[in-house]
């Protein structure tokens, strides 16, 4: 199967879409099959690659960048309206 | 590992080995334009400032000038002055040692008479360096500039962590590499912080980033939250922290050796983080300055820019881009995500192809002659 999203760090737990992925279609990693996309996914934005309660953090690079804002199942788009930036843009 | 260079009587190795033609003072430029005409394949670079500003911008002026005047890449400079600016052209040759420099006037002359005697002077440098040939020269010798403009949403996912690999694996090999824009590391100065090889470095980044993003928005204002923009977000970017990790993967993993300002030529071998700003062509300048002899320049929506006597290697993050600006970008990093290729396997590429242009292959900004310059000013504090 062609990989249709990409995993930077093995700590990652989102991924990375690499072409616009539909809702049901399966989410192909390194060659591997895993779950199936629980809603479209445009090239560009991340995907849960498996579940992120709320209030946990999403891991991309192997470093914390967002807080979940409620739980995120697997396959789901993982974007501004359910998460908040892990550090807040202001500078102590 | 070792690549073909040029060696100066300093000690360092070009990639190039070209003749520098530039002025002291923006009045001078006539001259140098003159040049530039009469002999295209010189690099005629055009000082845009060099009177009328403060002390501070006209020593900013002057590093960076000298700067470009003692690159590796430069064989031989010549630079024009009037004769009553601030910073007088002897002192910028002051600078330079181990290579052939000259020095001309224009007041008491007439631009006409300084451009005749010019045109002796290149003919003379030509004369002199067409005998030079490459030598063999350790990695250690090899400064590389790290440079993303133009980023999209896929910048962090295919072109910068495939620069990534390669600067790793030149590191690993002895060369060394500096990498800045500070605005583009907002967000990661704990993640920098402990890639600094010691804690004072460590402090030292981390305070150059958070009181950079206290001048973005002591500048910006409420507009400050656009360095993660409508257009970031459309394309996926959720946070300023994804996007400024998108933006130093092209640093790869080795620790960070040092903090250097802008256009100071680096003292340590690895690693390394230049003070400057997120302006692509000043940012290059600046490194052209410190001595970087090769640039590896990634881009999203795609820019053809190079910077004078340095040659810049374009990578593309997508392969639309690639083919849209065919001619303008030497590397397709796109293969990553519709061509079944790894960020390994493009590193690599990178890495070979970098290594090829060392020895004498053109980049594509420089058979265009693609050479944009400027300097950013007031860049001594901080």
């Amino acid at each position: 199967m062609v990989n249709n999203a990409l995993r930077i760090n093995p700590a990652d737990n989102v991924v990375v879409a690499i072409r616009n992925v539909k809702k049901g279609e399966p989410v192909v990693v390194a060659g591997e099959t895993l779950f199936e996309a629980a809603q479209d996914v445009e090239l560009g934005h991340k995907i849960a690659l498996s579940p992120i309660k709320s209030g946990s953090q999403v891991i991309r690079y192997g470093e914390p960048i967002l807080k979940a804002t409620c739980d995120i199942q697997q396959g789901e788009w993982v974007h501004l309206h359910n998460t908040q930036p892990e550090l807040l843009y202001t500078a102590p | 590992m070792e690549f073909n260079g040029y060696k100066r009587e300093t000690g360092e190795y070009g990639v190039r080995n070209h003749i520098l033609v530039t002025s002291s003072v923006s009045c001078a430029n006539g001259v140098v334009a003159a040049l530039g005409r009469k002999f295209p394949d010189i690099i005629a670079v055009q000082n845009a400032y060099g009177c009328g500003t403060g002390l501070e911008d006209a020593a900013t002026g002057w590093l960076i000038i000298a700067g470009l005047m003692k690159n590796p890449n430069v064989g031989a400079a010549l630079i024009i002055g009037l004769g009553c600016e601030l910073i007088q052209p002897q002192l910028f040759a002051d600078a330079v040692k181990g290579k052939p420099v000259e020095v001309l006037k224009i007041q008491g002359a007439g631009s006409a008479a300084t451009t005749k005697k010019a045109i002796e002077i290149i003919k003379k440098f030509k004369k002199h360096l067409s005998s030079q040939k490459r030598v063999k020269a350790p990695f250690s010798e090899l400064l590389i500039g790290l440079e993303c403009g133009g980023s999209d949403a896929l910048s962090g996912v295919t072109a910068n962590p495939a620069v990534g690999v390669a600067s790793d694996l030149f590191i690993k090999e002895g060369a060394s590499a500096l990498f800045g824009e500070i605005t583009e590391m907002i967000g990661t100065d704990h993640i920098l912080k402990k890639r600094c090889v010691t804690p004072e470095l460590g402090e030292k980044v981390q305070k150059l980033i958070i009181d950079h993003e206290k001048l973005i928005r002591e500048l910006a204002g409420p507009l400050a939250g656009l360095t993660i923009s409508p257009g970031n977000m459309e394309g996926g970017l959720s946070s300023i922290v994804e996007k400024s990790l998108g933006c130093i993967t092209k640093a790869g993993s080795a620790p960070i050796v040092d903090c250097i300002g802008y256009g100071l030529r680096p003292t340590k071998k690895g690693l390394m983080i230049m003070e400057g700003p997120g302006y692509d062509i000043e940012n290059m300048t600046g490194m052209a300055a410190c001595g970087a002899q090769i640039i590896i320049f990634t881009t999203g929506r795609g820019t053809p820019a190079g910077t004078p006597a340095v040659p810049v290697i374009k990578v593309s993050t997508n392969t639309r881009t690639f083919v849209e600006m065919k001619g303008d970008i030497d590397i397709n990093a796109g293969t990553i995500i519709d061509a079944g290729k790894t960020v390994e396997d493009v590193g690599g590429q990178i890495f070979d192809f970098t290594l090829a242009v060392a020895n004498g292959k053109l980049t594509c900004a420089e058979i265009n002659k693609s050479e944009p310059f400027s300097y950013a000013k007031n860049h001594m504090s901080g």
